[in-house]
C-alpha cells in the first residue's frame, strides 16, 4: 500500500498551501484532488488579492490578515500576482457616512488608503462614470491568477518532496479503534479504488468539506455560497475597482490578464458542484456594474462562471454575506477520530496563513518543531530578465513574460530550446492569448494533463476572444499526439469536451457579438467539420 | 460600441481571420503576422510587457482588412496607432522622413527659382547615381516629377464664371505638386455643372503619408487644421470635394478613427469624393448630362481607398452614362499604398502584390486605364509602361 505521513484532501488554495507548508517543514505529504487543481472557489472567483479594504468596516480582524498576506504574496508570488493596485470609489447613491467609517477602518487595520482627486481618478480609470463617482481612494489591492498560483505551489511542494494526485476522489477513511490508518480513493478515469496509508488526513475540500466529513462520520458546518462572475473581453480597468459602500453584489472589477472580471452575486446553494449561471444573474450584475462604468454594456462579454465560497457556519451561525469570512480548524479527535482535521472557511487572500495555522497543529501532533517558512521563500524562481530577453525573438510579441511566468524556469528553458530548434513550434495554437505550439506541447506532455481543459488552465488556450473557436482543434490534435493518457487519443471526444466546457459559460450570455462568435464556432465545427456526424439529409 | 475610435473597435473582433485571408501583404510575404494578430489580438495583450510587433512594419495600410472585417473593426488604423507607438521610442529612417513629408519637400523646392526643373533633373540624376537607394528609397522607381507650376499657383489664372453654387477643391499634395491637370479637369467638370470652384490655401496635406510612417502627432496637427477649415466651409454651406481618394478617406474616416473627436465626425459630413459629389448631383437631377459622347474603352483599377469609402463606383456609373465602356480590372490591390512601395525594403513586396494587376493591364484591350488614386497610377505606369489617367480627366473630355 502506498504510504505517506499526511494526506491533504482538496486541491484548492488552502490544500495546496498546506501541501507546500508541510513539505517545506520536511513532513511527507500527498495531496489528492477529485478534479483538476483549483476546480472550486480558488479559480471560480475574482482573482483579487485583497488589500483588506473590503473588510475594513465589518471585520477588521480579516482586514488586518488580508493586508499582511497581501504584502507576503506580492513578495513570494511575483509570477502569479499582478500588482495593479486598487481603487475604491463612492458613487452619488452610496452613503457618505460609510466612507468615513471606511477611512477610519483602513487606518485602524493598517491599510494605506490614499484619497485622490476625481481628476486623478478619471485619469487613472478613464471609463469611470463622471456622473456618479463622488470620491476615490487608492489601496494596495492586486490581481492574482489562481491557476498559475496553484501550479507554482505544486512546483514549490515538489521541490521538497510533496506529491500530487489529481482526478483522485476520496471515497472513505480507514480507521482502527478511532484512529486513522488511511484514506480510500478512486481514480476518476480508470475507476480503480485503492488506499493511501497515512497518519493524518486534512479535509481541505472547501465547499465539499461537508461531504468529506460525512465519509468519516463527522458533521462539518459549511455552506456553499454561490457567486456568479462575468468575464469581459478587454481590460476595462487598470486597477481593481471597488465600490465604496457596504459590501454587496457586483461591486468589484478586477483586471485579470487580458480580461476584466466583474462580480459577484451571493446565493446559498445545496451543492458546491452547482456552477450554473443564468441570464438573470448576468443582467443583475451588469445593472450594478454600469453604475460605476456607464458604458459597460458596450463591452463584449466573453463568458460567465460561478463558484461557491465555502462559508463556515458554526452551530447557529449566520449565512450569506453576513457569515464570517474567518476560518476554522477542527481536530476531529474531539469527535472520536484521531488523525483527521478539517479546515474550512476563510478567503483566498489568506490561504497561506490558514495553511500555516493548520500545519502548526499537524506538526505539533507529529512532534515536528520546524518553523513555517512559507512567507519567506518565493513560490518559484523567476525567469531572469536576461533569459527572457534572449528568448524574446522566438516568442510572439507581448508573449515572453506571460509564458515565462506560466512555465517557470525549467519548463521555460525547454520551451525556448524547442522554439529555437523548430521554427514551426513558434506558431500560435491560441491566437487570442498568444500561446505558442511549443508551450502547448510542453504542457500536453505533462503527466498531470488528463484532458484538454487541464492544458487550457495552464496555458490559457481557449480563454481569449474566440473562446476555443480556433484552438480547440489544434489543441486536441497536439494532445492526441503527446498526451500520456490513453484517452488523449480520442481526439474528437477531447475536442468536444473542451468546446462544451467553453460553451457552458457562453450560453447565458449568447447575445450581441458573443452570439455571432458562437455561431461562427458552430458553423466551423458542426457544418464545415461535421463533428456531430449529422446526416446531410 | 458606439465610439468609432479605432481602439474601441478592437473589442468587436471575433477572431474570424477574414482580415488575414484578405490581406495582400500576407499573401506576398509570410513574415507579416497579419492584421488580426497585430491590431485586435495584440491590443488585448499590451498589458503584459513593453514590446513591439516588428512585422507591423509590413502593413501597407491598404485597408483590405477593414473591408473584409464583418464586425466593423478598424484593423488597419489599429495598426497605424501601434506603428506610432513604435516610433515613440525608435528613430525614423531618413527615407521615412522624406516620404512622409512630400508637401514640405515640394514647398522647399518651390522657393528656389526653377526649383521644380532642377529637382526633376536632380531626381533623374540622383536615381542614376543610386542616391535614392542609399537613402532607403527604392532605386527602381521614378520619383513623381514636379509640375512646373503647382496647381494652387496656377489656379487664379483659370477663368471661371462666378456662381452661387460653390465647392472647395481639396487638391491634395499629388494633384497640387505633380499632376495639376487633374485639378484643371475637375474645375472644368464642376464649371460645366454650374459650380464655381474655390481653393483654400490654408489646407495642409491630409496627413495620410504621415500616418503610415508613424508621424502621428504631426498628422493630428494637420487633422485639426484641416477640420477647422472644413467646418468653416460647412458653416458657409460650401462642400469640400477632392478627386484624391486617399485624401477623402483620410478626411472622412481615418481622422475620427485615429483621433476620435466628435468634430471629425461632423467635418466628415462636408467632404465628398469628386465622383461621389457628381453622382449626388445626378440623384438630385442637377447633373449636366449634355455630353459629347465618350467613345472609349476604359479599364478601371478601383483604388483600395475608394473601396473603403463604401460609396460604390460613382466614376464608373458616370463615365458609362457618358458613353464610355468601363471594365473593372478586378485584380486586387496595386501594391503601392501611398509611399509604401517607394521604400527600398518594400519595393519587392509592392511589385509582387501588383503583379496580378500588371498582368491584367498588359492585356491592353482598352483605350485608357483609369484610376482615381495618384500613387496607384504611378504603380501601374511603373509596372506596365502604360500611363493611366484620373477618371475626371476623361469626363472633362465629354464637356
Amino acid at each position: 500500500m502506498e504510504k505517506t505521513t499526511v494526506v491533504v484532501i482538496g486541491g484548492g488554495a488552502t490544500g495546496l498551501g498546506i501541501l507546500r507548508d508541510l513539505s517545506m517543514r520536511g513532513v511527507k505529504a500527498l495531496l489528492v484532488e477529485k478534479n483538476d487543481l483549483v476546480n472550486g472557489a480558488s479559480s471560480r472567483y475574482h482573482g483579487l488579492l485583497h488589500s483588506g479594504g473590503r473588510y475594513a468596516v465589518k471585520d477588521q480582524e480579516a482586514a488586518k490578515e488580508c493586508i499582511i498576506e497581501n504584502q507576503i504574496m506580492r513578495k513570494i508570488g511575483k509570477s502569479c500576482v499582478e500588482p495593479c493596485g486598487g481603487m475604491f470609489t463612492r458613487l452619488d447613491i452610496d452613503d457618505p457616512a460609510y466612507e468615513e467609517l471606511w477611512v477610519k477602518g483602513c487606518a485602524d487595520s493598517g491599510i494605506e488608503a490614499t484619497p485622490i482627486t476625481l481628476d486623478e481618478a478619471f485619469r487613472l480609470e478613464p471609463r469611470l462614470s463622471r456622473k456618479h463617482v463622488k470620491s476615490a481612494y487608492l489601496v494596495p489591492d492586486a490581481a492574482v491568477d489562481g491557476f498559475r498560483m496553484a501550479w507554482q505551489l505544486i512546483d514549490s511542494s515538489k521541490r521538497y518532496g510533496g506529491q500530487l494526485k489529481t482526478y483522485t476522489e476520496v471515497i472513505g477513511f480507514d480507521t482502527v479503534n478511532g484512529e486513522l490508518r488511511g484514506v480510500k480513493v478512486r481514480n476518476q478515469f480508470t475507476g480503480e479504488e485503492y488506499e493511501i496509508g497515512c497518519d493524518i488526513a486534512v479535509n481541505a475540500a472547501g465547499g465539499w468539506a461537508g461531504f468529506v466529513g460525512k465519509l468519516a462520520g463527522v458533521e462539518i458546518g459549511v455552506q456553499p455560497d454561490k457567486g456568479t462572475l462575468i468575464a469581459f473581453n478587454q481590460r476595462i480597468v487598470n486597477h481593481v475597482v471597488n465600490r465604496l459602500h457596504k459590501s454587496s453584489d457586483g461591486d468589484i472589477f478586477v483586471p485579470h490578464g487580458s480580461i476584466t472580471i466583474l462580480g459577484t452575486s451571493s446565493m446559498s446553494v445545496p451543492d458546491p458542484e452547482d456552477t450554473s449561471t443564468s441570464r438573470a444573474e448576468v443582467e443583475s450584475l451588469i445593472k450594478i456594474g454600469e453604475q460605476t462604468f456607464e458604458d459597460l454594456r458596450d463591452f463584449r462579454i466573453l463568458r460567465t462562471f460561478a463558484g461557491s465560497r465555502p462559508l463556515y457556519i458554526p452551530p447557529g451561525g449566520a449565512v450569506g454575506r453576513s457569515a464570517s469570512r474567518g476560518f476554522a480548524i477542527v481536530d476531529h479527535e474531539q469527535d472520536g477520530l484521531k488523525g483527521l482535521f478539517t479546515i474550512v472557511g476563510g478567503k483566498f487572500t489568506t490561504y497561506r496563513l490558514m495553511a500555516e495555522k493548520m500545519c502548526d497543529q499537524i506538526c505539533a501532533k507529529l512532534g515536528n518543531n520546524t518553523p513555517c517558512r512559507t512567507a519567506d521563500e518565493p513560490l518559484v524562481e523567476e525567469v531572469s530578465q536576461a533569459d527572457k530577453d534572449r528568448a524574446r525573438k522566438f516568442f510572439p510579441s507581448y508573449g515572453t513574460n506571460l509564458a515565462a511566468t506560466r512555465l517557470g524556469v525549467d519548463r521555460f528553458k525547454k520551451v525556448v530550446e524547442r522554439l529555437e530548434a523548430d521554427p514551426e513550434s513558434r506558431e500560435l495554437v491560441c491566437e487570442c492569448e498568444n500561446v505558442t505550439r511549443a508551450e502547448v506541447e510542453e504542457i500536453c506532455k505533462d503527466d498531470t494533463s488528463f484532458i484538454v481543459n487541464d492544458v487550457r488552465r495552464r496555458t490559457r488556450i481557449g480563454m481569449g476572444t474566440c473562446q476555443g473557436n480556433f484552438c480547440a482543434l489544434r489543441a486536441a490534435a497536439l494532445f492526441a499526439e503527446l498526451g500520456t493518457e490513453p484517452s488523449a487519443k480520442d481526439s474528437l471526444a477531447r475536442m468536444k469536451e473542451f468546446l462544451q466546457g467553453r460553451w457552458k459559460g457562453i450560453r447565458p450570455v449568447l447575445l450581441g457579438r458573443t452570439l455571432r462568435e458562437t455561431e461562427m464556432t458552430r458553423s466551423i465545427y458542426e457544418l464545415s467539420m461535421n463533428v456531430t456526424g449529422g446526416d446531410a439529409r | 460600441m458606439s465610439d468609432t475610435k479605432a481602439i474601441f473597435t478592437g473589442d468587436r473582433c471575433l477572431s474570424c481571420t477574414s482580415c488575414m485571408a484578405n490581406c495582400p501583404v500576407m499573401a506576398a510575404i509570410k513574415d507579416y503576422r497579419g492584421p488580426k494578430l497585430v491590431g485586435p489580438a495584440h491590443g488585448r495583450m499590451h498589458f503584459s510587457q513593453e514590446d513591439v510587433e516588428e512585422s507591423l512594419n509590413y502593413c501597407s495600410n491598404c485597408k483590405s482588412c477593414d473591408r473584409a472585417c464583418p464586425s466593423g473593426v478598424a484593423v488597419s488604423t489599429l495598426n497605424m496607432l501601434q506603428r506610432a507607438e513604435y516610433y515613440k521610442n525608435h528613430p525614423h529612417l531618413r527615407s521615412e522622413d522624406m516620404l512622409a513629408h512630400g508637401e514640405r519637400m515640394a514647398n522647399l523646392i518651390r522657393k528656389i527659382p526653377f526649383g521644380a526643373t532642377f529637382s526633376n533633373l536632380g531626381m533623374s540624376i540622383g536615381k542614376a547615381l543610386g542616391v535614392f537607394s542609399a537613402l532607403g528609397i527604392a532605386g527602381e522607381r521614378n520619383m513623381p516629377a514636379y509640375a512646373a507650376t503647382p496647381f494652387k499657383d496656377a489656379f487664379s489664372s483659370i477663368k471661371q464664371t462666378s456662381s452661387a453654387k460653390k465647392v472647395v477643391l481639396f487638391t491634395g499634395c499629388f494633384i497640387n505638386d505633380n499632376e495639376p491637370q487633374v485639378g484643371n479637369a475637375f474645375v472644368k467638370v464642376m464649371n460645366a455643372n454650374g459650380y464655381e470652384v474655390l481653393i483654400d490655401r490654408r489646407f495642409k496635406c491630409c496627413g495620410s503619408p504621415l500616418v503610415v510612417t508613424g508621424f502621428l502627432d504631426e498628422a493630428h496637427q494637420h487633422a485639426d487644421n484641416n477640420v477647422a477649415r472644413i467646418l468653416d466651409w460647412k458653416r458657409q454651406g460650401i462642400p469640400v470635394v477632392t478627386p484624391c481618394t486617399s485624401c477623402s478617406l483620410m478626411l472622412k474616416e481615418e481622422y475620427h478613427e485615429l483621433f476620435g473627436d466628435d468634430k471629425f465626425h461632423e467635418a466628415a459630413t462636408n467632404v465628398y469624393d469628386a465622383f461621389e459629389f457628381l453622382e449626388m448631383l445626378q440623384e438630385h437631377g442637377e447633373f449636366n448630362d449634355n455630353f459629347k459622347t465618350l467613345n472609349q474603352r476604359l479599364l478601371y483599377h478601383v483604388p483600395c481607398h475608394l473601396k473603403s469609402q463604401a460609396i460604390g463606383l460613382p466614376a464608373q456609373d458616370i463615365l458609362e452614362e457618358a458613353g464610355a465602356k468601363v471594365n473593372l480590372a478586378d485584380a486586387g490591390c496595386c501594391g503601392i499604398s501611398g509611399n509604401y512601395g517607394f521604400r527600398k525594403d518594400k519595393y519587392e513586396i509592392s511589385m509582387k502584390i501588383g503583379a496580378k494587376l500588371f498582368e491584367r493591364v498588359k492585356q491592353h484591350d482598352f483605350d485608357k486605364v483609369i484610376c482615381d488614386c495618384g500613387t496607384c497610377r504611378m504603380q501601374i505606369h511603373h509596372g506596365t509602361d502604360i500611363k493611366p489617367v484620373h477618371p475626371i480627366e476623361i469626363l472633362a473630355q465629354a464637356y
